[in-house]
């Protein structure tokens, strides 16, 4: 019952009581009233005084009748006294007092006493006398007669009055009465209606009670979740069916136990207590778990497993009590365990599986790079019609599988999470221009035309992944090119404020129904007689998907069967404004002039052999390692322009190769180091910069690529004569000794001086320092490398002299100076004529 | 209780002067005016078949005082008289009805068990003094009213006859 109600039947009660006490203080009020107007009434004697009242005049009748002579004197006189004693008696008795009030009566009463008073003289008298009195007594009775009689009736008169007052007080006393007890039988009967209606109440109520017990009896018994039922103090008060099935023990076992004892394994009976400290402290508020916690329960063998277990609080009238869901959770524990296992296996497999295949993509790009680039350099060769015809079958071929390989790279890629996003202003119109054209020769062959246009206002710049773009509408517009013979194809785009559209129809042989649901998918390919002319790894739109999903749209088909198809990408984007960028190509570099000193570290014999024969055919100097470490050796010896590092290497890689180099301190160590590489992902490229590399050319190298990293080097200026070498006197002597002597000598030459320039320190014998330095001037001399001669004769004097401080002044300007002398001589003799 | 003491003095004193309880032949016929004359007194008649007693004779059996209100009086009053358990004891009944009547005739009826100790008396003087006929002598029923509201009846009131003289006892 609500407090409320609770509060109004309180208050209906006491008002009940309240009344009933009233009508009942009222009841006995009136009734002693009423038992004091019986009372009065049986000992006011009314009927006795009436009577003797009444006996007045009867008395007086008798005395007046005696008053004649045949009467003895004696009998007058009794009959006098008693008249007499009457009167006094009305005088005296309080009774007649209210009587004696009234005004007539007492007037009456006084007359009478008068007559008494006159002839009580006339009585008192002898017998005889008595007798001569009669006659006068007899006259003076008659006249006080009347009075008696007034004075009788007078007293009757107020009598019956009184009667009637009191009549009347006893009918109002009464009539009272009866209105108390009608209300107090009202009360009653209010107070009947009001026990029955609560009656009624409380039987409900018990009725609701013991169903409500039954029903949670019932949920207790029937719940599959553990519900143990607790005090304050932690004591079970009540333990369902599920708990002991859980716990492996019987409910009247536990039931007045402690919780802790019974449920709580020994390494957590500490946090319990505190627990329940904290929660008896805070009248229940805390100390709860927050929600469903995971914990570990004891059996009553003593065995732990996991459980998982809410707390609720309840108050009830003078307690609190804590109501604790459990559920054995050993299974879902184990199951979850067997899932992780399984992921881990899953997401193991999976990343294998991308390794796998993004190795494997690797190692077939490598050999085909090498393939491809064959042909191209076959290409340069005289060739006569069909070997020119075989080779580009060869190409296409090997493109072909090239492009398909690099879609399975993609999808491994995605799927590794590797893709990146490079947002960044690209022109759609020229993107699809540029695939347009790509395609029209295909198409062409297919006896299909194939155009593209905007629909609606043209916007030309828009924000987006280039690459990606381009990658999703090259896949599109093929396959529409692929499946399409003797029909259209057409690229419609639609710029509709921030949303770009861009739909590629075709009336080809359109897809099945069947088809169509999965066509998404990975490895999905038609299987009609048509298209086996048609070959695919079913990828092209699986990674259109993906890429359309990584843009943050959506891709979506309609088709019907030999009608056509169309491909709808649609995804969110902003207008972009025009840059200068990407407007005009660079034109494809011409042969460079000037011819460089490059130095190509690969590992792949022919991939080296491609390169090296590009680098030749455009004049270039090119020398070789093939592997990182032997490419580090080189760069340390010579000099190069240019340095070409493929990065998968064995023995040192490319990155590690490159981080060698720039600390070696080297003579190629500040040469442009250029990574060549299959791995054109961002985030890798960053990586190389990272490890001091210049710049990325991607396999496979083609030669404007190739061209184009070649031009922003320049080779490295020789520095002025009069800095470190005379350059006419070498190029005379080497004139004067022929090219071949000269390279002799000069070898001898730099074998001197790097031997010295190892070997020079301060703590050499001065003698043979002033020596050696004499010898290497000469050569110096004879090469034109001034500045080192100039250098190693003040070392020789110095040495001479044994002027230590002198000695130290010199080699330190001999530290770098040999080295730099035998550069200026090697790029001196290039440029010579030959 | 004083004047109980009194009583049995009285009786006492009665006794030991008869040798022997109260008998009829004790009451000896009255010398001076008679002022209440019992009929149908049993074996007790000691004039004629009637029992007769002065004043004198009538004090003999012994009196008792009765201090009481009155509904004829104004105040509180002091009667002496004999007890009418004295009488009903010398007449040696236990049942039955007295027929008390007045000078003027009015006749009441008192039963005999109206007769107990501390019950009425016929009393023979009023506040010390003997009662003339024009003061309701010379004999006057008197209940001891205020001791008990069993006695403030109008049947009581009726029985309280007063210028009583004569008493017929009726089986």
């Amino acid at each position: 019952m609500p407090p409320n109600t609770h509060g109004r039947l309180k208050t209906g009660r006491t008002i009940l009581v309240l009344a009933g006490l009233l009508a009942l203080v009222a009841i006995t009020v009136l009734a002693g009233n009423v038992l004091r107007e019986f009372k009065s009434q049986s000992s006011a004697q009314s009927d006795n005084l009436q009577w003797g009242l009444s006996q007045i005049d009867v008395e007086f009748l008798e005395f007046n009748g005696r008053l004649s002579a045949q009467f003895h004197p004696r009998d007058i006189r009794r009959r006098y006294d008693v008249f007499y004693s009457r009167i006094a008696t009305v005088r005296q008795a309080k009774v007649f007092a209210d009587l004696r009030g009234s005004l007539e009566f007492s007037n009456h009463l006084s007359e009478i006493e008068a007559f008494l008073d006159d002839t009580v003289s006339l009585i008192d008298v002898s017998d005889t006398a008595l007798k001569q009195n009669t006659t006068q007594l007899a006259a003076l009775a008659d006249d006080i007669r009347p009075v008696v009689r007034m004075m009788s009736n007078a007293g009757l008169n107020l009598f019956a009055e009184r009667a009637d007052a009191q009549r009347q007080a006893v009918t109002r006393t009464l009539s009272q009465l009866a209105f108390a007890l009608a209300a107090l039988i009202l009360a009653l009967g209010l107070g009947v209606v009001y026990l029955i209606r609560l009656n009624i109440q409380i039987s409900r109520r018990e009725r609701d009670q013991k169903q409500t017990a039954t029903r949670i009896n019932t949920i207790m018994k029937t719940a599959l979740d553990g519900i143990i039922v607790f005090d304050e103090a932690g004591r079970i008060t009540d333990f369902n069916h599920a708990a002991e099935r859980i716990f492996d023990c019987k409910a009247i076992d536990v039931i007045g136990q402690n919780m802790g004892q019974v449920i709580v394994p020994d390494h957590l009976r500490d946090a319990y207590n505190a627990g329940i400290k904290r929660m008896r402290k805070s009248g229940g508020k805390q100390g709860l778990g927050k929600g469903r916690v995971q914990l570990e329960a004891k059996r009553a063998d003593g065995s732990l497993f996991p459980i998982e277990l809410a707390v609720q609080s309840a108050t009830t009238d003078d307690e609190h009590i804590f109501i604790a869901f459990l559920r054995d959770m050993s299974k879902q524990v184990a199951d979850q365990a067997e899932l992780i296992q399984a992921r881990d296996k899953a997401i193991a497999g999976e990343q294998s599986r991308s390794k796998f295949l993004t190795t494997m993509s690797h190692e077939i790009r490598t050999p085909l790079n090498g393939l491809l680039g064959n042909i191209s350099l076959m290409r340069e060769t005289s060739l006569n019609s069909r070997q020119d015809l075989l080779l580009r079958n060869m190409e296409t071929s090997g493109r072909l599988l090239m492009s398909h390989v690099t879609d399975v790279l993609d999808i491994a890629r995605y799927d590794r999470g590797k893709v990146e996003i490079q947002t960044r202003p690209v022109n759609v119109s020229a993107l699809l221009q540029d695939i347009v054209d790509n395609q029209s020769g295909m198409a062409a062959a297919q006896n299909t035309t194939l155009d593209w246009g905007w629909v609606g206002p043209a916007q030309h710049w828009i924000n987006a992944d280039p690459d990606r773009l381009q990658h999703i509408l090259m896949n599109l517009i093929g396959n529409a090119v692929k499946f399409t013979k003797q029909g259209r194809v057409s690229v419609s785009v639609q710029w509709d404020k921030g949303r770009i559209c861009l739909r590629v129809e075709d009336t080809g042989i359109g897809i099945s129904d069947n088809l169509k649901a999965r066509i998404f998918d990975d490895f999905v390919t038609g299987n009609t007689a048509y298209d086996r002319d048609v070959s695919g790894t079913g990828l092209g739109l699986s990674i259109v998907k993906r890429f359309v999903t990584r843009l943050g749209g959506e891709v979506r088909v309609q088709s019907a069967l030999g009608k056509g198809s169309s491909f709808i990408v649609e995804f969110d984007t902003t207008a972009a404004e025009p840059t200068d960028v990407d407007a005009a190509p660079p034109p494809v570099p011409e042969k460079p002039s000037v011819p460089l000193r490059v130095l190509v570290v690969e590992d792949n014999e022919i991939n080296r052999f491609v390169v090296r024969n590009m680098l030749v055919a455009d004049g270039h100097d090119v020398s070789e390692a093939h592997n990182g470490q032997l490419g580090v050796q080189i760069a340390n010896e010579q000099f190069f322009d240019l340095i070409l590092m493929d990065i998968s290497m064995p023995v040192l890689d490319g990155r590690k190769a490159t981080v060698a180099i720039r600390n070696g301190n080297g003579r190629s160590a500040k040469t442009r180091i250029v990574a060549l590489t299959a791995n054109a992902m961002a985030q890798e490229q960053k990586d190389f910069l990272a490890h001091g590399m210049d710049t990325v050319l991607t396999k496979p190298l083609t030669k404007p690529a190739l061209r184009a990293i070649l031009e922003d080097v320049k080779p490295v200026i020789i520095q002025p004569v009069t800095d470190l070498i005379d350059v006419t006197h070498n190029l005379e002597t080497r004139e004067v000794l022929g090219a071949e002597v000269y390279e002799v000598l000069y070898a001898k030459f730099h074998s001197e001086v790097t031997a010295f320039s190892s070997w020079i320190r301060l703590d050499r014998a001065f003698e043979e320092i002033a020596e050696r330095g004499h010898n290497i001037a000469g050569s110096a001399a004879t090469f034109g490398a001034v500045a080192l001669r100039v250098a190693l004769l003040k070392l020789e004097k110095a040495a001479k002299s044994e002027d230590h401080a002198a000695v130290t002044v010199a080699i330190d300007e001999l530290v770098s100076l040999p080295s730099d002398t035998l550069d200026a001589l090697a790029k001196n003799t290039l440029t010579a004529p030959d | 209780m004083h004047f109980r003491f009194s009583v049995l003095a009285t009786i006492t004193a009665v006794a030991i002067a008869c040798t022997g309880p109260v008998q009829a032949a004790d009451i000896p016929a009255p010398k001076g005016t008679v002022i209440l004359t019992v009929a149908n007194a049993q074996h007790a008649a000691n004039v004629g078949d009637v029992l007769q007693f002065d004043r004198e004779t009538l004090a003999v059996l012994g009196l008792e005082t009765i201090e009481t209100t009155t509904i004829w009086t104004d105040g509180k009053q002091v009667f002496e008289g004999v007890p009418l358990a004295v009488l009903v004891e010398l007449i040696g009944v236990e049942t039955g009805t007295f027929f008390a009547a007045a000078i003027n005739d009015y006749t009441v009826e008192i039963p005999v068990t109206d007769a107990i100790h501390n019950g009425p008396i016929i009393a023979i003087s009023h506040n010390g003094e003997d009662m003339s006929v024009r003061d309701k002598g010379p004999l006057w029923i008197i209940y001891p009213y205020d001791s008990s509201s069993k006695y403030r009846t109008e049947v009581i009131y009726s029985r309280s006859i007063w210028q009583l003289d004569r008493i017929e006892y009726v089986e």
